[in-house]
């Protein structure tokens, strides 16, 4: 009988600690960080990585001079990248394809898929401007082989081409193709192509990062209450919820 | 003026400004060259319709004329003559036609690095072409030439003599040379390179290992785990081309070190569960690419477990088939995917019956298989074919009858007529296990007018298809009733099945006599097939003495076996084949009784206790034949005969002899 019960209590108590959560007060938590070495170039690093992913040439030459920082890339051909993108960004298409044709060849020849959409962003900027013959010569000439290649090249092309058939384009079905939201898609194409090329990874480190961070906290808030970082921007820890 | 921007981009317009530049020289140069570079990048048609207009001559001849101290003209010169070279052969062709190579090999002395990249490029395009002229690794100064490249601190130099290699290397001496000459060693140094270098390396570094199990146990053994573990990391590289790549590898010197002779080395790769199912896991999930990865992803899991059936247990057990099943499902897949699929799941069912219960419950997978039979690829009809042949190895769906319908037959039928001879022998090779083991739905192959095409396959110049329609002819004939049988060799013909006995392919003979074997099974009558003109007899008779081949002698003397089963004619039929009492040589009977090969001891033995059986009235005279040939006393020293089958049999011979009383006190 006296048995039974204690395995009972025993249970009890173990369920207990199952469910409750364990508390660690923001003194324990601010120790066990500081226990955490973190070497000041691996920091650095990052920083460079992200400027030099995102584009911001002169504050990585300023960082390189000041922290003594090396980018893993010729901060020229940043430069380049920067150029092309905007390019592409101002409707600038042909401009954009002879700047990544003098960077390197072999990436619009290599990719098919890039170079079609460089080609549609073309016929886009011409139909915005008016130019419907051009346009249209310019679908048939360039683009119209491209799409006997490719059957999604060929849908795409058509959707395109479809622009000319509305008069009121912006509320057409076919209207997203002439908002800026396509060019800056487009331009994030190429960006990541050249960066590719570069074998350089298109996004920066410093975001995913931060993502791991917040995943890994909503991991550890099922098991434990912990000054938690909730704003990314101050990074500040909040006392625990008890 | 509308369209003036296009208009003064026509090709004819562009090609008389570029004539007269390089006649003329100048700025104009640099300022058209660049213009039809841009116009040609990434543009297919239009590099072939600037190379029906002549345009290449005239870039290398400015190439050619360039002072090497104008590098923006070279860069353009090149960077131009790459991309002509780029995916187009015809391109290619044209640059080495114009003999823009030995300007592109000066270019990559010159001291300014984008000059060297631009010329290392344009070569490597042509490199990455079949059109590209072989390089000749036998001479050692191009040895050295190429080891001088790869030890060069710019991607686009290293990646050139990858692409040499990936190019030129072909047979197994190549290989050794370039392993010797430690070409290896550098590629494993370039992984730690940049993407590119990498993915360059890794294709260089598997057409060097090959199926060339030596340079592997050399250089890529347990000794060099560092270049194994290498190789292994980067299966969980962030690049699916990367991560495919160094899994082809790791395939190929699995492959070549299982498949060559039990070496004691060869059970130090891959042989760890984990890493095998690792693999096969890396290389299911590139399979979701819809690319040319994915693709070729299929294909390097159909080699890595090809011929283990431990790696097909573990393929399955990773869902590989469910996955290709839903997969097949899908509209509109590219050749080549649904190439892949098939050889995929063809291998994986050519053992395990798990995995062909998947596809056959999968809802359409069959259908889809058998629509494929169809397809206007000849590789795809090919891996159809085959997929389909190892799913109905299934004996439990098989004898349902499961794949005797119309809807599976007809195509495969077809097929049988198709141009491509690799087609053809798949198709056999599927008849052959369809038509194996189902009495009753044989004849719906034999009304479509499988047989007749069968036959007409059977006299065919390739000694292959003959060899699979005889085959399937013989598969076609197991257990049949007497009017199939009948309908059978009224389309087979005498005069065809005595020339296939007599075949030069002794494989071919094989299955011709194991043709006969089957005719003459079953119901006596069918015996009487064998004496239609008394040819058939013979010709059986005939290849027992003369044949060499185990196989063919036990198909022969099975035929012997079951006519001498037959009533007292056939039996004498039989021993006038094979006891000639005019003859002073050896009786054939003892000759074959001495054989090593148990199963042919044991084919003479039964074959002597049909004709010694001592009911009828010529059974005393054949045993008195048989002892006096000798065959009693060879018996005699076979009672403790290794094999018991043989034993057996040798004793139960012996006893029907004895039967007369034994004459020889």
């Amino acid at each position: 009988m006296s048995l039974f019960w204690s395995v009972i209590r025993q249970l009890a108590e173990i369920e207990a600690m199952a469910t409750s959560k364990k508390v660690i007060t923001r003194d324990e938590w601010e120790k066990k960080l500081n226990d955490v070495k973190i070497r000041k170039e691996d920091m650095n690093k990052l920083v460079m990585n992200f400027l030099v992913t995102e584009g911001y040439v002169d504050a990585a030459e300023k960082f390189r001079m000041e922290s003594g920082t090396e980018p893993d890339i010729d901060l020229a051909t940043i430069t380049d990248r920067m150029a092309v993108k905007k390019a592409v960004q101002s409707g600038n298409v042909e401009d954009a394809i002879e700047k990544v044709n003098d960077l390197n060849p072999e990436i619009l020849d290599t990719n098919p898929q890039l170079f079609f959409h460089l080609q549609q962003q073309r016929l886009i900027e011409l139909i915005r401007n008016g130019k419907i013959e051009e346009a249209l010569e310019f679908a048939q000439e360039e683009l119209a082989p491209r799409g006997e290649e490719n059957q999604s090249f060929l849908e795409e092309l058509e959707r395109t081409v479809a622009l000319l058939a509305f008069e009121d384009v912006k509320n057409s079905p076919v209207g997203d193709l002439l908002d800026i939201s396509q060019r800056l898609k487009t331009a994030s194409e190429v960006n990541a192509a050249i960066l590719t090329s570069q074998s350089h990874e298109k996004d920066p480190k410093l975001p995913s990062l931060l993502r791991m961070l917040l995943w890994a906290q909503n991991q550890l808030d099922e098991k434990a209450a912990y000054p938690r970082i909730t704003d990314l921007f101050t990074a500040t820890l909040e006392d625990p919820a008890v | 003026m509308p369209g003036s921007a296009s208009t003064t981009h026509r090709p004819e317009g562009l090609i008389e400004r570029l004539r007269s530049a390089a006649a003329d020289g100048g700025e104009a140069k640099l300022k058209v060259l660049r213009e039809l570079k841009n116009q040609i990048i990434g543009n297919r048609t239009k590099k072939l319709s600037y190379i029906k207009l002549g345009a290449v001559p005239s870039v290398v001849s400015i190439l050619s004329s360039a002072s090497s101290s104008v590098d923006c003209l070279l860069i353009q010169c090149a960077a131009t003559i790459g991309s002509f070279a780029c995916g187009v052969d015809a391109g290619v062709k044209a640059v080495l036609d114009a003999g823009a190579f030995p300007h592109l090999i000066n270019l990559l002395s010159h001291s300014n690095e984008k000059v060297v990249d631009a010329g290392a490029r344009a070569l490597k395009m042509i490199y990455q072409s079949k059109a590209a002229p072989k390089y000749d690794f036998f001479q050692h100064k191009n040895i050295e030439f190429l080891i001088s490249l790869l030890d060069k601190n710019n991607e686009n130099v290293t990646g050139l003599g990858a692409s040499i290699i990936t190019h030129s290397c072909e047979t197994n001496n190549e290989q050794k040379i370039l392993a010797d000459a430690g070409v290896l060693k550098k590629l494993i140094n370039l992984l730690q390179g940049t993407t590119s270098q990498r993915d360059a390396s890794l294709e260089s570094f598997a057409t060097i290992i090959k199926q060339n199990p030596e340079v592997i146990t050399k250089f890529v053994g347990p000794e060099n785990s560092t270049t194994f573990g290498s190789l292994l990391e980067l299966t969980k590289d962030r690049y699916p081309r990367t991560r495919l790549l160094a899994c082809i590898c790791l395939t190929l010197i699995k492959n070549a070190t299982s498949s060559s002779s039990s070496s004691s080395s060869s059970s130090s790769y891959l042989q760890s569960v984990g890493i095998r199912t690792k693999l096969i896991l890396v290389l299911l999930e590139l399979v979701d690419d819809f690319g040319q990865v994915g693709d070729e992803a299929l294909f390097t899991l159909s080699s890595f477990i090809e011929h283990e059936e431990d790696l097909q247990k573990l393929a399955f057990e990773a869902n590989t088939v469910d996955k290709l099943c839903h997969q097949m499902q899908k509209e509109s897949l590219q050749a080549k995917r649904l190439e892949g699929i098939f050889t995929t799941l063809g291998n994986l069912c050519s053992n395990l019956e798990p995995c062909r219960s998947i596809v056959l419950q999968s809802p359409k997978a069959l259908i889809i298989i058998t629509d494929a039979l169809t397809h206007t690829t000849t590789d795809v009809r090919v891996a159809a074919c085959i997929c389909l042949k190892n799913v109905s190895r299934s004996v439990k769906y098989l004898s349902a009858g499961h794949f005797m319908t119309e809807a599976v037959i007809m195509p495969v039928i077809q097929l049988l007529y198709d141009a491509s001879t690799s087609v053809q022998v798949a198709a056999l090779c599927t008849v052959s296990n369809l038509v194996v083991d189902f009495r009753t739905h044989k004849s719906l192959f034999i009304q479509s007018g499988g047989v007749k095409q069968l036959v007409e396959l059977s006299k065919s110049m390739d000694s292959t298809v003959r060899l699979n329609a005889v085959w399937a002819l013989r598969n076609l004939m197991f257990l049949v009733d007497s009017r199939c049988k009948e309908e059978i060799f009224m389309d087979l013909k005498l005069f065809p099945l005595t020339r296939l006995i007599s075949d030069s392919n002794a494989c071919v003979q094989e299955q011709a006599l194991g043709l006969v074997c089957n005719l003459v099974n079953g119901p006596v009558d069918s015996i009487m097939y064998l004496f239609t003109e008394g040819l058939l007899l013979n010709t059986v008779g005939r290849e027992l003495r003369r044949a060499s081949k185990p196989q063919v002698l036990v198909q022969a003397m099975y035929v012997m076996c079951n006519v001498a089963s037959g009533k007292e004619f056939e039996k004498e039929a039989v021993m006038q084949q094979l006891v000639n009492e005019d003859d002073n040589n050896q009786s054939i009977i003892v000759t074959l009784l001495q054989s090593d090969v148990a199963s042919l001891r044991t084919a003479v033995v039964w074959t002597v206790v049909n004709l010694s059986i001592p009911t009828g009235a010529g059974a005393l005279t054949r045993v008195v034949k048989l002892r006096n040939a000798g065959v009693v006393s060879q018996l005699k020293n076979m009672v403790n005969d290794p094999c018991l089958d043989v034993k057996l049999r040798v004793r139960t011979a012996l006893g029907q002899s004895m039967t007369f009383g034994d004459f020889s006190t």
